[in-house]
């Protein structure tokens, strides 16, 4: 039993006796010599750092065949076998530059992307926010990047041409139905959601994913975010109403919960509106977010649930004395649950179910009218590395949706009521090469078969982006879209199939540190749009076509001037299509082919304020002028707009914020249209009416209040 | 052999086998103890980020081999903060930043209720505020903010837990042109903390009184105004 004894101390003591010396010296790719890497044997105390000239020497106790491991922040990691045997050993290693997230070749056609850690963001949560003339509307924000027109009657995204039913809006990944609140006729509305719900959007403008269907124009994706840090309790006192709102925080999840009470009568008695309301806009929502991390994944869960009312005269147009009482309810569901996980055998899959139900009730001076749609969507996708450079995507998604409208006609004294279901199944696949450092190419294709039409198709995608240098890059996207016909004319036809859109999109972007230059060129050709034979409802189909095409430019710096942060976005576009009942092809009126937003941000330390001032321009836009002859159909332009907004939010405690904006700093007249009467006066023309702003401005005051055991932090991000 | 004689064989050759890997165990625990105390000096000791880094990756090395220490993954994120304050390049920053709480959160699984990582992790959020203020302050000033409450639960007489909590409620209320009385306060509680405890791990932080006591110059400074 000693023999044993000595036998294992003679084994510990003798790995004391080799020693081998190791060094050489360090490089990276252009041969430059590499100071502070870390040499050293794997699992062993034996190492060094390199010196000031890259040069390095060790010695070890280790023998035998290990590995020799180099690793140096900013580069990829160095692996070799060295054979340890007492005789000293001379490596030269090279260590290859990692790509970093500013460097690496990414695919950007048509997409803005916005979070809060990445650097390769276009916009911040809190740019979104603290945009001037955007009132905290997502929508308002995204219309001041390049892509976007104008729309000022309707607070919409369009894009590229596009009206806006052909952008979508997918909360983690699932489709949202209805994702405005209703408003009063030719008022803009907002966005259901508020922009600090989420940590990341990506607004796309075209050539998307494979993975977003039922969208022509634009999908903009919105990630909510992960499980809340803090417990705390906000309170907002807004000029239009007030919110409270709670935060619970445990172990592995949270729960957060809000309440929202908006009232427009108080300010509407105080602003003069060219709105003559009864019940000025009032709206209860609450809205509620779980998060719990299960295993490796998390579940998120989203409910939100509203109830607007309003009610208003309308005025004839040619006797502005005749008025017509029009009153609307509206009632909205939406929750979403999903779960994103990694399994052990190297997939990653998530997956969801969205429900979304809308109802709106409207009475036409006591007549009835309503409109139903009720909305599920299921979908699981998988993701799994092939390989280092090849990323795939496999995935199917079911949209199942019930519509139906009533309206009781007053000349017949008859209720009418159309409706339809539809069930589209969707599967599709995407794989992402990387080819090369400098080339990188995502190919994909979307199966979708539709119940109502029984028909289906097949829609390709593909794009790839080529980055010569260290910071410029090329990009190209080509994909075909499709999106079931609006809701009313599908109602009257079931058998209208989906309108296409082609999109082809050439893209060149500069990324810098904390400054960004793009430009973007594209072409996006319709077809299968909706279309009314001789201008009858009745005989509907989908012969329309049409086509868009342009370019833009993109600059935003937040670096050249101190505590400054400004963009700028022009957007060119020349469109024209022939569908509903356009006569011809021609320039659709919510197109107009100049659009200019330049947005500005200063923070004022000394008194703790950040100013924001946006200026936005569209040159005019057609309208449909009854008056003309039947050749010179849409021929008629609205003036330019422009408004210059401006917003100040002011923090003189740390749980307290005071904010203020007023739009229409000039008090332009802005005009969006016109709208003219049925019927013609007694010289035989048609009389008409502007479309105009519902006020000069609109001013908004809010103070926002935090209650939190934590005092050192305040609720900026929900404003 | 008999039954008897059989076991006793077993038992001394287990014994002996026991003992010598004990003392193959202590000679590792030897090894473990002068490399950290070396190591630890010299990161304490280090003013240039070459330094810094040679230091760094000597931590790194011996976490390498030692996968069930945390000791070492906490001063090799503690030499990645000196570096990121240190540095001035925004991009450079945060990789220091990255690389410090990669580590932290290996030595958080290994020790979960140990204050000094929660306290560490802590500091890498507040210096990521520094990085982009008017973007990050909020998120990371929150993030930093629960991390120092978590240590100081698991240890409230943290002195390191204390003097951070005072550094960062002391910039904040600077911010707000609030009261600064509390943070220095907080800052006098983490001064006598530092005076009194002497942990009995000869591997235990011991950094941070120097920052507390230059808080304590600019308290006194302020105070004057």
């Amino acid at each position: 039993m000693t023999r044993i004894a000595t036998w294992v101390l003679c084994f510990i003591t003798s790995q004391a006796i080799a020693q081998t010396r190791i060094s050489g010296t360090i490089r990276d790719g252009h041969g430059e010599s590499l100071p502070g890497a870390n040499i050293f044997i794997s699992d062993s105390y034996d190492g060094t750092s390199s010196t000031a000239d890259g040069t390095f020497s060790f010695s070890t106790e280790e023998t035998g065949k290990r590995m020799l491991q180099v690793t140096s922040i900013g580069y990829v990691h160095f692996e070799m076998i060295v054979e340890l045997t007492g005789q000293d050993v001379k490596v030269e290693p090279v260590l290859q530059e990692e790509v970093s997230e500013l460097d690496a070749v990414v695919i950007s056609a048509g997409s803005y992307t916005a979070g809060e850690e990445k650097r390769r963001t276009v916009l911040k949560p809190l740019d979104i926010a603290t945009t001037a003339g955007a009132t905290a509307d997502i929508a308002g924000a995204l219309n001041s990047l390049p892509g976007t027109q104008k729309v000022g009657e309707s607070g919409r995204l369009f894009v590229r041409g596009g009206d806006g039913s052909e952008a979508r809006t997918f909360v983690d990944g699932m489709l949202v139905l209805n994702s405005y609140s209703p408003s009063a006729p030719n008022t803009p509305s907002r966005g259901r959601f508020l922009p600090f719900m989420f940590k990341g959007t990506s607004f796309s403008t075209g050539g998307y994913s494979a993975e977003y269907g039922q969208a022509l124009s634009s999908a903009l994706v919105l990630n909510s975010k992960d499980k809340a840090e803090l417990n705390q309790t906000d309170i907002g006192l807004l000029s239009v109403g007030a919110d409270v709102a709670h935060t619970q925080v445990w172990d592995k999840g949270s729960w957060s919960g809000k309440v929202q009470y908006t009232n427009l009568r108080p300010y509407m008695n105080v602003i003069n509106q060219r709105v003559d309301w009864i019940n000025p806009t009032t709206s209860l929502e609450g809205t509620t977010a779980f998060r719990q991390e299960m295993g490796k994944g998390m579940i998120k869960a989203f409910a939100s649930v509203s109830q607007t009312d309003f009610s208003l005269y309308r005025h004839s147009i040619l006797d502005p004395n005749f008025k017509q009482a029009f009153d609307l309810s509206n009632r909205y569901r939406y929750g979403n649950l999903s779960y994103k996980t990694e399994l052990s055998n190297g997939w990653g899959l998530r997956g969801g179910v969205a429900y979304s139900y809308n109802r709106n009730e409207i009475g036409l001076d006591g007549n009835p009218a309503e409109e139903t749609e009720e909305g599920t969507h299921v979908k699981l996708v998988g993701e799994r590395s092939l390989s280092r450079d090849v990323e795939w995507h496999i995935g199917a998604e079911v949209i199942d949706r019930d519509y139906s409208a009533t309206r009781y006609n007053d000349t017949i004294r008859l209720t009418l009521s159309k409706s339809f279901h539809e069930s589209i199944a969707a599967a599709f696949t995407e794989a992402e090469v990387l080819i090369s450092r400098k080339l990188v190419t995502k190919v994909g294709l979307r199966y979708e078969y539709n119940s109502l039409q029984q028909t289906s198709g097949t829609d390709p995608r593909a794009s790839l982006a080529f980055k010569p240098g260290k910071r410029g890059q090329f990009s190209l996207a080509y994909g075909i879209f499709r999106q079931s016909a609006p809701n009313a004319y599908l109602s009257l036809a079931h058998q209208l199939g989906p309108s296409r859109a082609e999109h082809l999109i050439l893209n060149y972007q500069i990324l810098a540190d904390q400054q960004t230059f793009r430009v973007e060129a594209y072409y996006k050709r319709y077809s299968n749009l909706i279309k009314f034979n001789n201008g009858d409802p009745g005989l509907i189909n989908n012969a329309g076509y049409g086509y868009a095409r342009g370019f833009e430019v993109f600059w935003r710096d937040n670096k050249s001037l101190r505590n400054v942060d400004y963009w700028v976005s022009y957007s060119y576009l020349d469109t024209q299509r022939d569908y509903m009942n356009y006569p011809m092809a021609a320039v659709p009126t919510f197109a107009s082919a100049h659009n200019l937003s330049v947005v500005y941000k200063h923070f004022i330390k000394a008194v703790k304020s950040q100013v924001g001032l946006t200026y936005s321009y569209a040159s005019p836009r057609t309208y449909y002028n009854p008056n003309q002859p039947g050749e010179k159909f849409l021929s008629d332009h609205t003036p330019s707009y422009h408004d210059l907004s401006v917003n100040i939010s002011y923090l003189p405690k740390n749980w307290l914020i005071l904010y203020a904006s007023c739009t229409n700093l000039m008090g332009r007249d802005n005009i969006f249209g016109y709208e003219y009467s049925t019927a013609a006066d007694a010289s035989g023309q048609f009389p008409g009416r502007a479309i105009r702003q519902p006020a000069t401005h609109f001013m908004f005051l809010g103070v926002f209040i935090t209650l939190s055991k934590n005092k050192s932090m305040n609720q900026l991000p929900n404003l | 052999m008999n039954q008897i004689q059989l076991y006793m064989k077993l038992k001394s050759t287990l014994a002996i086998l026991a003992i010598t890997l004990s003392i193959q165990a202590s000679a590792s625990d030897e090894k473990f103890m002068q490399a950290m105390l070396k190591h630890i000096d010299d990161v304490y000791k280090a003013a240039t980020l070459q330094e810094y880094q040679s230091a760094v990756n000597a931590f790194d090395r011996i976490a390498g081999a030692e996968k069930s220490r945390w000791e070492p993954l906490y001063y090799s994120a503690f030499g990645n903060i000196m570096m990121a304050i240190q540095t001035s390049e925004a991009a450079k920053k945060d990789g220091y930043l990255d690389l410090a709480l990669q580590a932290l959160s290996k030595a958080a699984a290994m020790a979960p209720e140990e204050s000094e990582i929660a306290a560490l992790e802590g500091f890498v959020h507040m210096i990521r505020v520094t990085v982009d203020p008017q973007t990050r302050g909020m998120e990371f000033s929150m993030r930093a903010n629960q991390a120092y409450e978590k240590a100081l639960k698991l240890n409230p007489e943290n002195p390191r837990a204390i003097a951070l909590k005072a550094q960062m409620d002391f910039g904040t209320a600077q911010f707000f042109h609030a009261a600064t009385e509390t943070a220095c306060q907080t800052n006098e509680k983490a001064l006598l903390r530092f005076a009194e405890n002497q942990s009995d791990n000869p591997l235990a932080p011991k950094w941070g009184e120097s920052m507390a006591q230059g808080l304590r110059r600019q308290c006194s400074g302020t105070s004057k105004n």
